[in-house]
């Protein structure tokens, strides 16, 4: 059944009950006003919802009604017993009408005019004085049982109205014992009974038949919807949510005994009592779900409306509506949604003429897609509009001055979209009354992530917006990891942690300092670090120590733990003079929006499932807790909030992402940023390879290394896999070793190393000219010089045919000769493309930027193929590729682009400006492809 | 806040209210025994950051999370000695509860509303303001404390 209709007949029901009640009252108080508007609402809601639902009949029966009790509020009729009995044969019929909807999910035909025709001579005042009139000279001619029934009825407006409880009932309770066929089959005869009703052309008879299905009613009601779904009301649910939780939480205590005892005889039960707690967990968490539709209910309006306000054709589609949430969760989500929705038609779409003009349809589609995914909810608000003008929001974030053009210039189309999420930026070049108030996009943001949901953007000029939002399903029970700072501990949500750093002395992770501001190098970035005790005001570890355990002596379990815990610290801190930051720490990366930042902390202990209880209304103004929960073991604990450690510690979301996308960017400039694996072979110096290049990691057992024709070899996954090792040295016969495999189609080859050290992502700067062979040349990777290995050398060595034209099929059919003009500024990747291509049968030409490029080009020389990187200093590989496409000889020249940075916006950007394709720096194999695939698309079209 | 009590004094004139009695720096206190869910012997209390000093910190008390507040720091007076560990008890305040740490608690005291007081106006002015007003006993006087307002710290901020 529609959801609407049995929410209807649910409402409906309880309120025709509350009804009689009400009415019933109301005869013995018929001064009540309050009493008497309640009924009047009520009647008022019955009819509003039957006119919405578009069941006329309904309606109509409730409008008499209303009417009546419109008169009556309004004094200009006094409330008899007469007139409450014809209110409540109009309620009656209107429960009549509501069983046969219920059965058949229509309104039953019929004609209630009679009825409606006394209540309206009733509200004009008629019937009061002849309260017996309407009855009495239709019993004849109604049939004896119901005869039997208005005798009954007839005489109780007349005797003490008090009665009216008695006789409304009894008759209901006679037609069961006289119809025993009407429990069998309730519902046949509730269909029935309207149909006689035109026939009956006397007052009583419809009386008579509102009463049978009553009573029949009684007994249908066993299995209504009514009576399967029940109101309950929020706070109940919310307090057994809270009971619930504390039997969650008395479990984990428990079962966090029986883990330290061995066979306890409890651990059965226990164990019992685990699954049925995480079940009746699961149920309640049921009753608070909710389809994410009944946020949306408000949008179609709200669409309409503006489509009607703006004249733009505007279509909304939703999907995945019945996708349930934490009642929670979606009020707090409500009005962000409304928000971007409307954001989305009004901002989003292009007026109906625009869209034409540029060949899109007339009616703009705004899409609201939810789905589950992994414990979150993910909704999505996808436009087909115009996009987000990059140059507008340029100009808007100069104007503000949220950014300097320096750093404008600096950051990828991405980073500057993200400005939307800023306070006060609206890109709507007028304020409409629709948006653009400057409560915007920045509200949104932070109404999700108050709930630990994050929202990102993608957006295309000209095509249309995405925006994505992330939620947890619930945020009553959380995953957090619990962390210790000096004697305390504390929760951080799961959600915004990323990754766990321990960074001491002699790991490769250290802290590193500028100007006192701790830093932590992690592959290859700065990550802004926040000490928690100083964060916290937390008192030093020395004072600590020595204050001992005066405050807490209560708790000497815990006690111990920690004094343990701060002497092992001491030893290391001591040499540390401030004594802020031991040598040892840990450092939990966590991530709010783009940016992340690392919080130091002394402990981390395992993740538990908390349930966030809000904080005492004394300390809500302190930012950087969402609440506190007892752990496991009963101690309170407070939850940290990422997001107000990132805001107290100065870094809004967007500014981080800018400054962070800034450096990453400079590094771009630099030099390519990728990844190498560095390992020792030979000698001691230490050595790297691209790692794109490399196939897998193995560690083989030297006793397995078997000779064939000269060569040692290893069996590998079916196939003989030669081994070559860098100094030619014979191998050891035992143990086992590290070996790079390198593949390509079915062969592969085994670079035996001494030590796999580590994955960098660096950028380089390659020293060139070595001498060495099997070395492209040097560069310096964690501040050691490092030689960089040709791996074709290698490769050369294990098949001396690897890449001689022969068996390749990519030299025979795609290659053959075919010229290739590589534009990259980085000498390291023309250093090691160069080598790759021509072994592959190509005949390269390297040139380091674009201008040199298009001097080639001026000089007359030809090209079948141009592979170009994006990101160089002068002229973009994109202002590179417009300038070719301008230029009558390069023009049909395929264009590949090569970049580190792939991302699905710079790939449709390349598309548009004209490249033919675009690869991964990193990925061998697919730019051979791609050459392949290309020069045989030339070829076939030429 | 005056009118009330006058009201509340005629009330109860004739009758008696029942107080429970603590000690805070050899001073003695009450508070209405209806007020109070709890006496505390000293619990495992933990501390929160960046809250004012008062607030000693939060404690686990059956599955509820109580604030705890050292109420010789909320009127002013020292903290207590090392050592001394004090007494506790628990008042719902706006549905909140709330352990209020103090010396000693002793025992719960008839008090006739005809031994009742107002507060003399050359009181501390944080006793005042957090004082309800004075009975006289035989032997020494009862500050009644007023829960409301030595936990309302909204007002306060407000003010």
């Amino acid at each position: 059944m529609d959801d609407l209709l049995s929410e209807f007949l649910t409402e409906t029901s309880e309120g025709l009950s509350t009804l009689d009640v009400e009415l019933v009252k109301l005869e013995q108080n018929p001064n009540d006003a309050d009493l008497l508007g309640n009924i009047f609402r009520l009647m008022h809601t019955i009819k509003g919802t039957c006119g919405f639902l578009g069941l006329p009949r309904l309606e109509s029966v409730a409008h008499a009604g209303e009417n009546i009790l419109g008169k009556v509020r309004d004094g200009e009729l006094v409330v008899t017993g007469p007139i409450v009995s014809l209110i409540l044969e109009c309620l009656d019929q209107i429960r009549e009408i509501l069983n046969v909807l219920e059965a058949t999910e229509a309104e039953p035909d019929g004609d209630d005019s009679e009825l409606i025709s006394r209540l309206n001579a009733a509200a004009e005042g008629k019937l009061a004085d002849a309260p017996a009139e309407a009855a009495a000279p239709a019993a004849p001619e109604a049939p004896a049982a119901e005869t039997e029934e208005e005798v009954e009825f007839v005489p109780t407006p007349a005797s003490e109205t008090g009665n009216m409880n008695v006789a409304a009932e009894e008759p209901q309770a006679e037609a069961v014992a006289e119809e025993p066929a009407a429990e069998a089959a309730p519902e046949p005869v509730a269909e029935a009974a309207p149909a006689p009703e035109p026939e009956a052309p006397a007052a009583p008879a419809p009386a008579a038949a509102a009463k049978k299905p009553a009573a029949n009613q009684e007994v249908a009601k066993e299995s209504s919807v009514a009576n399967q779904s029940i109101r309950v009301n929020v706070d109940l649910l919310e307090n057994l949510m809270t009971m619930v939780s504390e039997l969650v939480l008395t479990r984990n205590q428990t079962l966090q005994i029986l883990r330290g005892q061995k066979d306890s005889e409890f651990a059965a039960p226990l164990q019992r009592l685990n699954h049925v707690v995480s079940e009746l967990q699961e149920g309640v968490m049921k009753t608070r779900m909710q389809p994410i539709g009944n946020a949306w209910a408000k949008l179609p309006r709200i669409i309409r409306d503006l489509s009607l306000e703006l004249d733009k054709k505007i279509d909304l589609v939703m999907k995945g509506a019945e996708t349930e949430l934490d009642r929670q969760v979606l009020e707090l989500i409500k009005d962000p949604l409304t928000h971007m929705v409307r954001n989305s038609a009004d901002h989003g779409l292009e007026m109906p003429a625009d869209r034409i003009k540029v060949g899109k349809p007339e009616t703009g589609k705004v899409l609201l897609n939810a789905y589950h995914e992994g414990g979150h909810i993910i909704i999505e608000i996808v436009d087909d509009g115009k996009g987000l003008a990059s140059a507008k929001i340029k100009e808007k974030v100069l104007s503000n001055g949220l950014a300097t053009e320096a750093e404008l210039e600096s950051m990828s189309e991405q980073q500057i979209q993200q400005f939307i999420f800023k306070a006060g930026f609206s890109t709507a070049a007028a304020v409409t009354s629709v948006s653009g108030r400057g409560v915007g996009m920045d509200v949104v943001r932070t109404n999700i992530e108050k709930i630990g949901g994050t929202v990102e953007l993608k957006s295309v000029e000209g095509k249309g917006t995405t925006f994505t939002i992330k939620i947890p399903l619930t945020l009553a029970i959380v995953s957090a990891l619990i962390v210790a700072s000096g004697r305390e501990r504390f929760a951080i949500p799961q959600l915004s942690v990323v990754e766990l750093v321990r960074a001491s002395g002699n790991s490769e992770h250290s802290i590193e300092r500028i100007n006192d501001t701790p830093v932590l190098r992690l592959r290859n970035r700065l990550l802004p670090l926040v000490n928690l005790r100083e964060l916290l005001k937390l008192p030093p570890q020395e004072i600590e120590a020595e204050k001992g355990s005066a405050p807490e002596k209560a708790s000497d379990e815990a006690e111990t733990v920690e004094s343990e815990e701060t002497a092992v610290a001491e030893t290391p801190s001591s040499s540390d003079s401030s004594g802020m930051i031991k040598n040892d720490n840990f450092i939990v990366v966590a991530q709010v929006g783009t940016y992340s930042f690392g919080i130091i902390v002394d402990r981390v202990f395992d993740t538990e499932e908390i349930v966030v209880k809000p904080v005492a209304p004394i300390l809500r103004d302190i930012q950087l807790f969402s609440g506190n929960t007892i752990l496991g073991d009963g101690a309170v604990v407070m939850i940290l909030d990422p997001n107000g450690i990132a805001a107290a510690t100065g870094e809004i979301a967007v500014s981080g992402a800018a400054a962070e996308g800034a450096a990453e960017r400079h590094a771009g400039d630099n030099a390519e940023t990728v990844a190498m694996l560095v390992f020792r072979a030979a000698d001691s110096a230490p050595k790297a390879v691209p790692l794109g290049l490399v196939a897998r990691l193995e560690e083989i057992d030297l006793a397995s290394v078997e000779n064939s024709g000269g060569q040692r070899v290893v069996q590998y996954r079916g196939a003989l896999m030669p081994l070559v090792q860098m100094d030619g040295k014979e191998l050891k016969t035992e143990g086992r070793q590290p070996v790079l495999v390198f593949s390509d189609r079915d062969r592969t080859m085994g670079l035996v190393v001494d030590e796999i050290v580590d994955i960098v992502e660096d950028r380089m700067n390659i020293e060139l000219g070595t001498e060495k062979q099997g070395c492209i040349g040097s560069a310096i990777i964690d501040d050691k010089a490092t030689d960089i290995i040709d791996a074709s050398f290698y490769l050369q060595q294990a098949f001396s045919d690897w890449f001689a034209g022969g068996d390749r099929g990519d030299a025979e059919d795609g290659a053959g000769g075919s010229k290739i003009l590589v534009v990259d500024d980085s000498p390291f990747f023309r250093n090691l493309l160069a080598p790759l291509l021509s072994v592959a049968g190509y005949e390269v030409t390297t040139v380091e930027s674009a201008a040199e490029a298009l001097e080639l080009c001026e000089a007359g020389k030809a090209f079948d193929v141009i592979v170009s990187d994006i990101e160089m200093p002068g002229m973009s590989g994109f202002e590179f590729a417009e300038a070719i496409k301008n230029n009558t000889r390069w023009a049909n020249v395929p264009l590949v682009a090569l970049s580190s940075f792939a991302s699905p916006n710079d790939l449709a950007r390349g598309r548009e400006v004209g490249f033919t394709d675009y690869v991964s720096k990193n990925d061998r194999d697919a730019l051979l492809h791609t050459l392949k695939d290309t020069l045989a698309e030339v070829r076939g079209a030429a | 806040m005056s009118d009330e009590q006058e009201i509340s004094n005629v009330n109860s004139n004739s009758q008696t209210d029942e107080y429970i009695t603590f000690v805070i720096a050899g001073q003695l206190f009450g508070v209405p025994v209806l007020k109070v869910q709890d006496v505390l012997s000293p619990q495992r209390v933990t501390p929160i950051p960046l809250a004012p000093p008062e607030i000693a910190g939060s404690l686990n008390l059956r599955g509820r999370i109580v604030t705890a507040i050292d109420v010789r720091l909320r009127l002013g007076l020292n903290g207590r000695d090392e050592g001394d560990e004090g007494m506790s008890i628990v008042v719902e305040h706006d549905s909140e509860l709330y352990s209020l740490m103090v010396d000693s608690v002793g025992e719960v005291l008839q008090l006739k509303a005809s031994h009742f007081e107002r507060n003399p106006p050359t009181l501390d002015q944080k006793f005042r303001e957090y004082s309800d007003g004075i009975y006289r006993l035989d032997d020494k006087l009862l500050v009644v404390l007023d829960v409301t307002r030595l936990l309302d710290y909204g007002r306060e901020v407000a003010a």
